[in-house]
């Protein structure tokens, strides 16, 4: 934890809970649903600390996190926030030119 | 390789029947799966040909979790962003059967959980419900809600009762009297009542030396032996170090046994796994197409898939092992030697992403 930083509220509640002995408490992934802020490794780095375990190629797992909300600040989240930003394009690999970058909406 | 397997080929081949062998072997055998935004597919898995195509009405761009009726004439599919269900006629592709789980004033997703009752009755669903108040959203405790599968395209909670957090598959027991819930532990409900009866680890699994730990699990095959397996990652404590390790969790549906035992220091990633008809061997996918020896807890056999597979699942008679989800083709491997025999590319190319692959029998 040492080499970490919090940038937020909530992480710095995770440097609390070890501070007083409850990181016990902080639960490892299993499954979050959807939309939830999650360390998960996946779209940068494997489990391995590489690559070669991601997705292979990265448009075999776009819409698996995409559709889900898997990673909502990687990829853009079309349950919620994106809803249309797959429309009329039903294949990763053939219309990734197409597929826009999003911005929050102010 | 099983010698059971060995000696059929060895007979197959000194006859010169090979090809018809192969042909018969998994004769019958019909795929479903999904891909975006809208499409279903039916797939003779002998001939390796799409035998139907369904356009699903509101699935708002993809189609999760599929289930399938037991006399295999439905498909329940989890559609429109997890907050509908949908069942349809697999022959005409007639809907017959709708829930919209949220309302102008709760919006409820199902997060991939659902199961149908052995008599195919009832539809049990994980509702996760949020309150949509004028100047605020009201997140409500989950439940699960039971739909009377016969309630036409207008369906509504028979009754629910109260559910854990973070539950993302139920299972139905074979009695049909309870279900699995599985989440960061394994419950078990009472399916009239709501009774919990029991909770067993799986975060809280007990593995002597071992960390806590992770599984994924979204896709719901039990079939063809009634035996839910998946890949599960844990640390392993050997003295001052920890070895990362990759076992297999396997839950009996009739008979409630549930085990783990590692089969080998990760070393590759796998997402989901089926477990073969003679329960010997469980396949795994991901990027790679493992074997197990489920009876020896070893690694078998690994080859490199073209691309990484969310799904997998496994013909009838054992012998083909079918890769699906992600991109739009559905591989055809052979069991015993992992190697590649076909690959189908479903008509327009659309990705499969998280749909479900299912094995069900011509008729």
């Amino acid at each position: 934890m040492s080499e970490l930083k919090p940038t937020n509220h909530k992480a710095e509640l995770l440097l609390d809970a070890v501070a007083e002995g409850h990181v016990a408490e902080v639960l490892a992934m299993e499954t979050v649903a959807g939309c939830a802020t999650t360390f998960d490794p996946g779209w940068e780095v494997d489990p391995f600390g590489g690559v070669a375990s991601l997705c292979q190629p990265m448009e075999a797992d776009l819409y698996g996190c995409s559709d889900p909300c898997w990673w909502p600040a990687q990829v853009p989240d079309t349950m919620g926030t994106y809803p249309g930003w797959d429309a009329g394009k039903p294949s990763a690999p053939g219309d990734w030119r197409d597929l826009d970058s999003v911005f929050p909406k102010k | 390789m099983s010698s059971v397997r060995s000696v059929w080929a060895w007979v197959g081949a000194a006859l010169g029947l090979s090809v018809l062998l192969a042909c018969a072997a998994h004769a019958g055998d019909l795929l479903v799966t999904a891909a975006k935004p809208d499409q279903l597919f039916v797939i003779d898995a002998a001939k390796r040909s799409v035998r139907t195509e369904h356009h699903i009405a509101g699935t708002e761009g993809q189609i999760f979790t599929t289930l399938i009726s037991p006399d295999q004439r439905t498909a329940y599919l989890l559609v429109d962003k997890m907050e509908r269900i949908v069942g349809v006629d697999l022959a005409s592709g007639r809907e017959v059967f709708r829930a919209d789980l949220s309302t102008p004033v709760e919006r409820v997703k199902d997060f991939f959980a659902m199961a149908l009752t052995p008599d195919g009755r009832e539809l049990l669903v994980y509702e996760l419900p949020t309150e949509l108040k004028p100047s605020e959203y009201v997140v409500k405790e989950p439940r699960f809600a039971v739909y009377r599968t016969d309630a036409g395209v207008a369906a509504k909670p028979v009754r629910s009762f109260a559910a854990p957090r973070r539950i993302h598959m139920v299972l139905m027991r074979p009695n049909g009297r309870s279900f699995y819930a599985l989440g960061f532990d394994l419950y078990e409900y009472d399916l009239k009542s709501g009774k919990l009866l029991e909770t067993r680890g799986i975060q809280k699994w007990a593995m002597a030396d071992h960390s806590q730990p992770d599984l994924l699990a979204f896709w719901p095959v039990t079939e063809p032996t009634g035996v839910f397996t998946s890949p599960v990652y844990s640390d392993l404590k050997q003295g001052d170090k920890t070895v990362p390790m990759t076992a297999l969790m396997s839950l009996d549906l009739k008979s409630g046994a549930l085990s783990y035992a590692d089969f080998e220091p990760l070393s590759a990633l796998i997402f989901s796994t089926v477990l073969s008809p003679d329960k010997s061997h469980a396949y795994g996918v991901y990027s790679t197409l493992s074997s197990i020896d489920v009876a020896n807890h070893r690694l078998d056999k690994r080859v490199s898939l073209d691309h990484t597979f969310y799904a997998v699942n496994v013909s009838s008679d054992g012998r083909e092992v079918y890769t699906g989800g992600t991109n739009c083709d559905v591989g055809f491997y052979d069991a015993a030697s992992l190697e590649k025999k076909a690959i189908l590319k479903l008509p327009g190319c659309s990705d499969q992403t998280l749909s479900t692959l299912r094995v069900i029998h011509d008729r």
